[in-house]
């Protein structure tokens, strides 16, 4: 029935494609890992015009400071959710590598006058360094038992890093870490720094986007569907799994690092569980399995803690609640839900109208 | 920079959390009374412990929030004891009565709506709940650290050269109080029995007859108030404050884990290891290193023996 309904070409279906098309600039594909190939699409021209354009028309400090916060949030949250919504592993810690990063990139450009270009990429290195070390044996836990050993590790991070004054600077942190400069262009102002994060971001937005497309990108998907499945077929789980965690370690330790050399502070009291919570909510509320929700998620939840800290001591119940019920309602995702939800309504208002005239 | 001129293993002495041991100069000398505080400490994890333990034997939920209702279980007695003066019992029936009721709401407007959920969704979801209990209670209570007036006696008594706080005693007699009363809640009777079948084997309590989402609401509301009886008793030689209950409910999650997942011996054991290794630690490294030794076990059990040192019902193979 429903497919005799959608075999017949009608007027009305050019507004719904309309409207469709519409949304589909807005709203990230939730199924793009089924499309066989990725290729560029009008959606992304529209994407890097409005990243582009946006800081120019808005010319706020405020708002180019907390995109520059958003955009930090982003890469983070596109490294997890390699990890998390292609691999389907979790991990809580992410934050730890966010910090190492960081304070790479503080001990380096501070203590030992290299160029923060160069310490951009040590920082990326000496995260994935450790992601190693740490993804080795912990890797092989799953579930709730894989979220607490990352989290372990978040929190001996956070201890190593508060009692080991002389390398960290212990509770009070590093300060006066020099901004982000390329041969002699320092990024000094909030729009420059806009301008840094987001092209970071856009470039690891497209790494990631060849990287799923990829052999590689596809056992992930594999892995996440079926861990033993994914072995019969000849995938090395283990190794799929260490490589995806080291790459979304990388992302962090290169957020990290320009988190570093844009607030030209790092403080062990910003990579703390709450951070790795906040990222893994970025995820979660994006959906999972796609590229820009998680980056949607991070600038929707930076506006949202932004917006929050008006209340001040109220704030974080405030917060609390809002997950929960974001959570509840949206559980695949704030924009596949809406996506799905508009789709179904689009084509139950063409169905009941079709009734109503049958019945007519 | 305001590094300490002298990195003692006191350093932290009397701060919130840790207990207030004398500054003896000899280090062997103090293992005694280490292993003292080590096994009050023990107590503690275990009595969380067997909070989360209450809820894996009911379903495969591990609750972030568990240690919240531990920090509950203190605030709201010192706020019943000190604002509407109560008497002590009454206060800290009331306060019970109050967590268990959290407990329920918790399950009622957070774990039952996402009981279809995956994982992810809700250990961020419990999360969220531990933030927003922990935030609400900085709101109603006020952030400054509070303390209970100790149950019996004043000063600690001394045996030998070591000094012991009745309180301590009087948290090691909960701790076998609460075992027992669980071993016999699920040992015993037929409402433990179903509580255990509802985690075991979800399609096999259905069909017979079991109400699994009643169950695990009995096992939030009886592990809120083994929560709050955890609260209570450590209150008095623990300053309990909003942020405290997350470090603590971890480390009673590590316990369970040490000892074995899903068994109330195992979280007992693992409870009293912890707790030992943890304070004897301090003698020998400094004691700011003291958070990461618990996250340090952690890592260590789940990479050697993920099932516990005593087994655990619920992880039965090698690949889990």
């Amino acid at each position: 029935m429903v497919d005799q309904v959608h075999k017949e070409f009608r007027k009305r279906d050019l507004l719904y494609s309309g409207a469709l098309w519409l949304l589909s600039l807005i709203i990230p594909d939730p199924q793009l890992h089924y499309r066989r190939e990725y290729q560029l699409r009008r959606r992304d021209l529209f994407y890097l015009l409005t990243i582009l354009l946006l800081p120019l028309i808005w010319n706020d400090a405020h708002f180019h400071h907390l995109m520059v916060l958003a955009g930090i949030h982003g890469i983070l949250a596109l490294g997890l959710t390699l990890f998390l919504g292609y691999a389907g592993q979790i991990s809580l810690g992410h934050a730890a590598f966010f910090g190492i990063g960081s304070y790479t990139t503080a001990i380096l450009t501070t203590r030992y006058d290299i160029s923060s270009f160069l310490a951009f990429w040590a920082s990326g290195l000496t995260a994935s360094f450790f992601a190693y070390l740490i993804g080795r044996p912990i890797l092989k836990l799953k579930g709730y038992f894989l979220a607490l050993a990352t989290l372990g590790f978040g929190e001996i991070f956070l201890v190593l890093v508060r009692e080991s004054p002389h390398l960290t600077g212990g509770v009070i942190g590093i300060f006066d870490i020099p901004f982000f400069s390329i041969a002699g262009f320092i990024f000094d102002t909030y729009l420059r720094q806009y301008y840094l994060i987001w092209g970071v971001l856009i470039g690891l937005v497209l790494f990631s986007k060849n990287l799923i497309r990829s052999k590689m990108g596809r056992a992930f998907l594999a892995v996440a569907a079926s861990e033993d499945g994914a072995s019969a077929v000849g995938i090395d789980v283990n190794g799929i799994k260490l490589g995806v965690f080291v790459m979304g370690a990388a992302f962090a330790g290169l957020a990290g690092s320009l988190f570093a050399s844009v607030m030209s502070t790092a403080n062990p009291d910003i990579f703390s569980l709450n951070l790795s919570v906040l990222i893994v909510m970025m995820v979660i509320l994006g959906g999972m399995g796609n590229l820009y929700g998680p980056i949607a998620g991070a600038v929707f939840l930076t506006w949202l803690i932004d917006g929050l800290s008006r209340y001040q001591e109220y704030s974080l119940p405030i917060y609390g609640v809002i997950l929960i019920l974001l959570l509840i309602f949206f559980p695949d995702g704030i924009g596949t839900r809406l996506r799905v939800r508009l789709i179904y309504l689009i084509s139950y208002w063409g169905r009941k109208r079709r009734r109503e005239k049958v019945e007519l | 920079m305001f590094v300490p001129a002298r990195r003692s293993a006191f350093r932290h002495a009397g701060e919130v959390g840790e207990p207030i041991i004398k500054d003896y100069m000899d280090t062997w000398n103090i293992i005694p009374q280490l292993l003292i505080s080590g096994i009050t400490f023990g107590a503690i994890y275990a009595l969380v412990g067997l909070g989360f333990v209450t809820i894996a034997r009911a379903s495969q939920i591990i609750n972030f929030a568990q240690g919240e209702f531990v920090m509950l279980g203190g605030m709201v007695t010192f706020f019943l004891l000190k604002t509407i003066p109560l008497p002590y019992p009454l206060a800290a029936l009331s306060a019970i009565l109050i967590v268990v009721l959290i407990g329920f709401l918790l399950h009622l407007l957070v774990i039952y709506p996402l009981r279809k959920a995956t994982l992810p969704i809700l250990l961020m979801a419990t999360l969220g709940a531990s933030l927003f209990l922990s935030s609400s209670s900085a709101l109603l209570f006020g952030t400054l650290p509070k303390a209970l007036p100790p149950f019996s006696g004043s000063g600690p008594f001394e045996i030998g050269k070591v000094s012991v706080s009745p309180q301590s005693l009087w948290v090691l007699v909960a701790t076998l109080l609460v075992l027992l009363s669980l071993y016999l809640l699920s040992h015993r009777t037929l409402l433990g029995k179903a509580m255990e079948a509802s985690s075991t084997d979800a399609l096999g309590a259905d069909l017979s007859g079991i109400s699994r989402h009643l169950m695990i609401f009995l096992a939030f509301g009886v592990s809120a108030g083994i929560g709050s009886i955890a609260g209570i008793f450590i209150t008095p030689i623990f300053y309990v404050s909003y942020h405290s209950g997350t470090l603590i409910g971890l480390k009673g999650f590590i316990a369970a884990v040490l000892g074995g997942w899903g068994k109330h011996g195992g979280a007992i054991l693992g409870g009293f290891v912890l707790g030992v290794t943890e304070s004897l630690s301090v003698a020998f490294i400094p004691s700011g290193y003291k958070d990461a030794i618990a996250f340090i076990i952690l890592l260590l059990i789940l990479y050697l023996r993920p099932k516990g040192i005593l087994g655990s019902p619920f992880i039965d193979s090698r690949r889990w």
